[in-house]
């Protein structure tokens, strides 16, 4: 863990949204990394529970706790019960006991679904001011802290709200994939007598990991991310011949009612010329029901997660390229 | 008995004139003749007042006979139906039965059939068997006899306490002293005494019956009556006493038969006679109560059986008659008019027809009647199914062979006889005279149709019982009977007619293997001297006649059907002698594969026969790919079985009905003709693990793998999925095992599962050369073995040398440098020969794993692109179809263009050297691809 403080502040920030900044204790990161240590492995996903306060537009994370990974056995296990008890406990021993969002570790960069979409558009509904922490333990692992923070954009929050994901409402909201989360960004804070500790020990410490940086055989970590960002390409494939049969059917369906509607006013213009009364209208959309619309949300969301392995893979090779060139600087001094 | 000769009236002149003859004969059983003689001078002095009841009587008693009749079969609206008659005939009756009192049977029937419609009605089980109009029947049956039956309530119910009493009351009243000594004596003895009086009592009876005929009608209705108290005598004995009444007729029957046949009657043989006639006229019974008009007609003859026809015999000429032709061909066609009727008897007509050829023999009318006469026999003979499905009789069939057997020694000894088809009736010359004799008839449609029978004789018999062997060895003298039609039609046919005897000599020659010509191919003289003198004898090779036939047809025909069976038949020879080249060029040449599929059905089994044939053909020559892509169509479908014509699948009725399977089970080739669906599926499975594991070896990351053989990949899978591994037992598992070792390079243990004791008899015994053919497949598993070796582990090669590889594989050392170039040609292999140390060196330029997944996401993403675009096309189609087409073709091209430098390209310039490779691959593939696909299309 190199450096103390790390912000990535990235993305734009939203002037309406009433959080611009987040703080967080140096005590709630290292509790993630342990959580996960602890209880995550590989792909498996571990969540928690921030615990902090809003201090005019900054988000103060103070502390967190996990929530307990629960097997299929205990059905009766109460995740409501559960915080609620482990905030009153904590308030015991005074402590922030106000709930301002959750945090969750992903694997590769792969975050984005519909569960996340699911919870944290709850929270916001419930508590305006709850974030998401999506921690990355893998590159946490490489040597660089990997933590960010999500909300979701207030457009997305009335698409969620409305629960409409047919795509004539998600075009009237004008939504793409790159207006779906906003990041925020994170300043990590420590206290005085922390910092003054980890300089002493920073003085006493050896530099011996520092080259773990310099690793160059990344094809591991690479085709992971390529792997699942080709299974999120066949998934979004999928969709679009979905989205494509519908569209087709669509339009069938309307030239079939247009047919129609023409075939009945011709008669209609007959029958009046033979003084017969018009035949009677009849719901038309009855005759011809619309073809099921398929949610386009996913697509959305998909092309968020593509977007994501797309950066998180391009940050990484350009990282790699700019290692490459220095061995090979480093080859041409040597030989 | 009145009935009984009502219903035969047609044939009751006959009967009187036969038992005019018997009754001086009968005298034997002077007893009960006096007996009768005295009852009847008795009875003449009541007759005027009996007359009238008798005669209603009557009528009601036939009636209630039928009912009862009616009730045995259960058939419920014949019984209503009689009922109402019998309704109608009591108020007719209704004066004498006023003075008479109601009769005691008449009550005793309306108890009965009341109790026994009760009994049905109870019956729920049976009830619901019953068809639609017995139900309906029953239940206003029920209701009417409910009805009816309050009027007789009193008697009914006396009659239900005391049935017997009544029973004999009723006899005592109605016959009064007629014939009472006997009706007394029966009064009293139990059913099990009246059944072992029987032979006593038909004894009695037969001169009796004989006596009645002579036309006293009123003693028939008394004797009527007779019989019928006894029926009554109790109801469990009432079959009995109805059958035995009806024996009393049949006796009589008999003895007007028996009489005229023998003099002597003995008794055990009339018995047996008796019982004969009992049971044929139960049987008639049943049949009036069916259908009254025709059955009748139709009963009788079948009663009679053979006797008719000896009558008839005499018959068919008038004595004295000068029998030329004018009156054979008279007759003939007499005969001939009958054919087709609904009651003519087949096999008498055949009889007659036969005696017809006799008697036109006898009195030399010569070969030109006679040929008719055959040919109608013939006919006749093929007529005697009415079904079209159904196959002939074994014996019919081979009577018919005689037949045109003996047609074609008369056709083949008088050369002057014309036949054909054309031949008008009236133009029909059957004379003798200076002219030669025209006959219409067509003997090779007769041949044709004899040779159809045989198949479906043969389809219809169980392959594995001697009955189909010994149907089998007849299969010698169809060919025999062939040949000499085709003998007769060389001289006298027209080519048309040629062409279709020859197809049928064909298709009795091509699936047989010449083995005689098979071992003196090899220079193996016969052991015996006796075989050698039958080789001799033998003359031509099959594969000579097959040639001279099939040009014959290929020049001459003009329908494109025999031309088809005959190139199908012709390749289908040559494959199974191994003569692979012409078969196959003869296949090409033939351009069969384009059109196959709009012939019909028995073509095309022909033709799948035919690749199949071709496919183990190409294997045992060792072209391993032709065998593939011969044998892919049908095996790849998994119906080889139906496609071959050898059995049915077993699927549900909704895909085909019943008549549809009927067709296809007439569609079937016969056991003899099947090939073994083990060895070919083996044969497919052998060539595709030959094909498919350097294959796989060889693409193991490539994203788009295509499967060469999708069966086998299946057959891998299975077992992949056992989840014990047991040493294989069945050939699919043998191969599924080889594969496995072929995989990993080992080809001993390739070899130790494809060929050893189990495959040998279960496949490669079952080739005529076995040992040159797993000369060939050990060469196989060696070569590929030794590919799939490279491909596998060239990766972990610096370099090897040939001769370890030589060793490894047991192959020489120049096929080994042959196979090895083949590969680094191909760009199968990123390596190089070295020449002086007899080394091949790797260039390890294997794409990594990643390289690999990026280009597969780089196809991806194409996909993607592509579903994409077809969106935005949809989009814009609203607006203007046209112009977006085109600007859309033109941005997919741009598109294409673009992506292809992008990834591919642009991945290979970075990975400068290995430039092409890359390209290589897809090129090679694409080759390949095209090369399977361009095989099969111009090939087959």
């Amino acid at each position: 863990m190199g450096s103390l403080k790390e912000s990535a502040v990235s993305g734009s920030n939203p002037l309406d949204s009433p959080v611009k900044q987040i703080q967080i204790d140096g005590l709630v990161v290292l509790k993630i990394i342990k959580h996960y240590q602890e209880e995550g492995q590989g792909s498996e996903v571990v969540q928690g529970v921030l615990l902090g306060l809003v201090v005019e537009d900054r988000l103060e994370i103070t502390n967190c706790f996990p929530f307990p990974q629960h097997t299929e056995d205990d059905v009766d296990f109460d995740e409501v019960q559960y915080q609620m008890e482990m905030m009153r406990s904590l308030r015991h021993v005074n402590i922030d006991h106000l709930h301002v969002g959750w945090y969750q570790s992903t694997y590769y960069g792969s975050f984005v679904s519909r569960a996340l979409l699911d919870s944290q558009f709850s929270y916001q509904h419930a508590i305006e001011e709850s974030v998401v922490l999506i921690y990355d333990p893998i590159k946490t692992a490489q040597g660089s802290l990997c933590l960010k923070a999500y909300r979701l954009t207030p457009k997305l929050m009335e698409i969620c709200k409305e629960k409409d994901f047919s795509p004539e409402a998600l075009k009237k909201a004008c939504i793409g994939y790159e207006h779906m989360l906003e990041e925020v960004p994170i300043v990590i804070k420590n206290s005085h007598l922390i910092n003054v500790l980890l300089l002493d020990l920073q003085e006493k410490s050896t530099v011996a990991d520092k080259h773990e940086l310099l690793n160059l055989s990344s094809s591991n970590h690479l085709e992971k991310s390529l792997q699942l960002l080709m299974d999120r390409v066949d998934g979004m494939s999928q969709e679009i011949v979905k989205y494509n049969t519908y569209c087709r059917n669509l339009t069938k369906q309307q030239q079939q009612k247009q047919q129609y509607l023409q075939r009945r006013q011709q008669e209609n213009t007959q029958r009046q010329s033979r003084g017969e009364p018009p035949l009677p209208e009849e719901d038309i959309n009855k005759m011809f029901k619309p073809p099921q619309a398929p949610p386009r949300m996913d697509t959305l969301l998909i092309a968020g997660q593509v977007n994501n392995y797309c950066q998180n893979i391009k940050a990484f090779t350009s990282q790699n390229l700019g290692k490459l060139f220095m061995a090979e600087a480093l080859q041409g001094h040597s030989s | 008995m009145s009935r009984f000769f009502a219903t035969g009236s047609d044939s009751e002149s006959e009967e009187s004139s036969s038992a005019d003859e018997i009754t001086p004969k009968a005298t034997g059983t002077t007893f009960s003749k006096q007996a009768l003689l005295l009852s009847d001078d008795e009875e003449d002095t009541k007759r005027v007042v009996r007359s009238a009841k008798d005669k209603r009587f009557e009528e009601l008693t036939n009636i209630i006979k039928t009912i009862r009749n009616a009730m045995k079969i259960r058939d419920m609206s014949k019984c209503l139906e009689e009922f109402e008659q019998l309704y109608r005939a009591f108020l007719k009756s209704k004066t004498i039965v006023d003075k008479e009192g109601v009769p005691q049977f008449y009550i005793r029937l309306l108890a009965d059939l009341e109790d026994y419609l009760n009994q049905l009605w109870e019956d729920k089980e049976g009830k619901k068997k019953m068809n639609k109009n017995n139900a309906k029947a029953l239940s206003t049956l029920r209701q009417k006899i409910r009805k009816y039956n309050k009027d007789f309530e009193t008697e009914i119910v006396s009659y239900k306490e005391n049935p017997e009493q009544s029973a004999e009351e009723e006899e005592k009243d109605d016959i009064g002293s007629a014939s009472s000594s006997k009706s007394d004596d029966d009064e009293d003895v139990t059913a099990k005494s009246l059944m072992k009086k029987k032979p006593q009592e038909e004894e009695k009876k037969a001169p009796e019956a004989s006596k009645f005929l002579k036309g006293a009608a009123d003693e028939e209705s008394e004797s009527e009556e007779d019989e019928e108290s006894e029926d009554w005598g109790s109801d469990s004995v009432d079959s009995g006493g109805e059958s035995e009444d009806n024996e009393g007729a049949a006796a009589s029957l008999a003895v007007v038969f028996l009489k005229k046949a023998q003099d002597g009657d003995k008794q055990p043989e009339r018995k047996k006679d008796d019982r004969r006639k009992r049971h044929k006229k139960m049987e008639q019974v049943d049949e009036e109560a069916d259908e009254e008009g025709e059955g009748e007609e139709g009963g009788w003859e079948k009663v009679k059986g053979g006797v008719p026809l000896v009558k008839e015999k005499p018959k068919m000429f008038a004595k004295g008659t000068e029998i030329n032709n004018a009156v054979v061909i008279k007759k003939l066609n007499e005969i001939l008019q009958a054919r087709g009727k609904k009651g003519t008897d087949r096999s008498a007509q055949i009889e007659l027809f036969h005696a017809l050829a006799g008697i036109s023999n006898e009195n030399n009318l010569g070969e030109g009647i006679l040929v008719k006469i055959k040919f109608n026999i013939i006919a006749s003979l093929y007529d005697y199914n009415t079904n079209l499905a159904a196959f002939m009789k074994a014996e019919m069939w081979k009577k018919c062979l005689e037949c045109i057997d003996e047609l074609l020694d008369i056709l083949f000894e008088n050369s002057n006889i014309f036949i054909g088809e054309n031949i008008a009736e009236d133009s029909e010359n059957l004379a003798i005279s200076d002219q030669p004799f025209r006959v219409r008839g067509c003997i090779l449609t007769l041949v044709e149709r004899m040779d159809e029978e045989f198949t479906k004789i043969m389809q219809n018999t169980d392959p594995h019982s001697q009955e189909y062997v010994d149907n089998l060895k007849d299969e010698g003298r169809v060919c025999g009977i062939i040949d000499r039609l085709l003998q007769y039609l060389e001289s006298k046919g027209s080519t048309e007619e040629v062409c279709r005897v020859y197809l049928r000599r064909i298709m009795h020659t091509y699936y047989k293997f010449d083995y005689k010509a098979h071992r003196r191919s090899l220079g193996l003289q016969g052991e015996t001297k006796s075989e050698q003198d039958q080789e001799e004898s033998e003359g031509e090779d099959s594969a000579i006649i097959m040639d001279r036939l099939c040009k014959f047809i290929y020049a001459k025909d003009r329908t494109d059907r025999i031309r088809t069976c005959a190139i199908l038949c012709h390749i289908y020879h040559h494959a199974l002698h191994s003569r692979w080249y012409q078969a196959r060029d003869l296949m090409l040449m033939s351009h069969l594969q384009d059109n196959i599929q709009h012939a019909d059905p028995p073509v095309q089994i022909l033709y799948n026969r035919t690749m199949v044939q071709l496919g183990i053909c190409a294997f045992r020559q060792g072209m391993i790919k032709d065998a593939h892509n011969a044998l892919l169509d049908i095996q790849s479908s998994g119906r080889a079985k139906e496609l071959l014509g050898q059995g049915l699948l077993m699927r549900n009725m909704q895909e085909r009905n019943a008549e549809q399977e009927k067709i296809e089970k007439r569609r079937q080739v016969p056991f003899h003709m099947h090939i073994n669906l083990e060895l070919l599926e083996c044969v497919y499975l052998v060539s595709a693990m030959l094909l498919e594991i350097p294959y796989m070896a060889a693409h193991e990351f490539d994203a788009r793998r295509r499967m060469i053989s999708k069966q086998f990949h299946h057959q891998l899978r299975v077992g992949e999925r056992q989840p014990l591994l047991g040493p294989p037992e069945s050939m699919r598992e043998h191969v599924v095992a080889a594969s496995k070792a072929m995989k990993m390079g080992d080809w001993r243990t390739c070899h130790s599962f494809i060929i050893n004791e189990k495959m040998n008899s279960k496949v490669w015994d079952l080739f005529p050369e076995t040992q040159r053919v797993r000369e060939m497949l050990v060469r196989k598993i060696q070569e590929e073995s030794l590919r799939t070796y490279l491909f596998t582990y060239s990766s972990v090669y610096d370099s090897i040398s040939m001769a370890t590889l030589s060793e490894m594989f047991e192959l020489e050392l120049p096929t080994v440098h042959s196979i090895i170039s083949k590969m680094i040609i191909n760009e199968e292999l990123m390596a190089s020969l070295d020449q002086p140390t007899q080394t091949v060196v790797m260039h390890r330029t294997e794409p990594t794993s990643l390289q690999n997944m990026t280009l597969q996401l780089a196809e991806k993403l194409g996909g993607l692109v592509e579903n994409n675009e077809r969106v935005f096309d949809l989009k814009q189609g609203v607006y203007g179809g046209y112009f977006n087409r085109d600007q859309k073709g033109g941005y997919q091209q741009k598109q294409n263009y673009q992506r292809a430098p992008d990834q591919r390209g642009g991945y290979q310039q970075k990975q400068g050297y290995q430039r092409d490779q890359k390209g290589g691959y897809q090129q090679r593939q694409n080759y390949q691809r095209g090369g399977y696909r361009n095989q099969n299309q111009s090939s087959y």
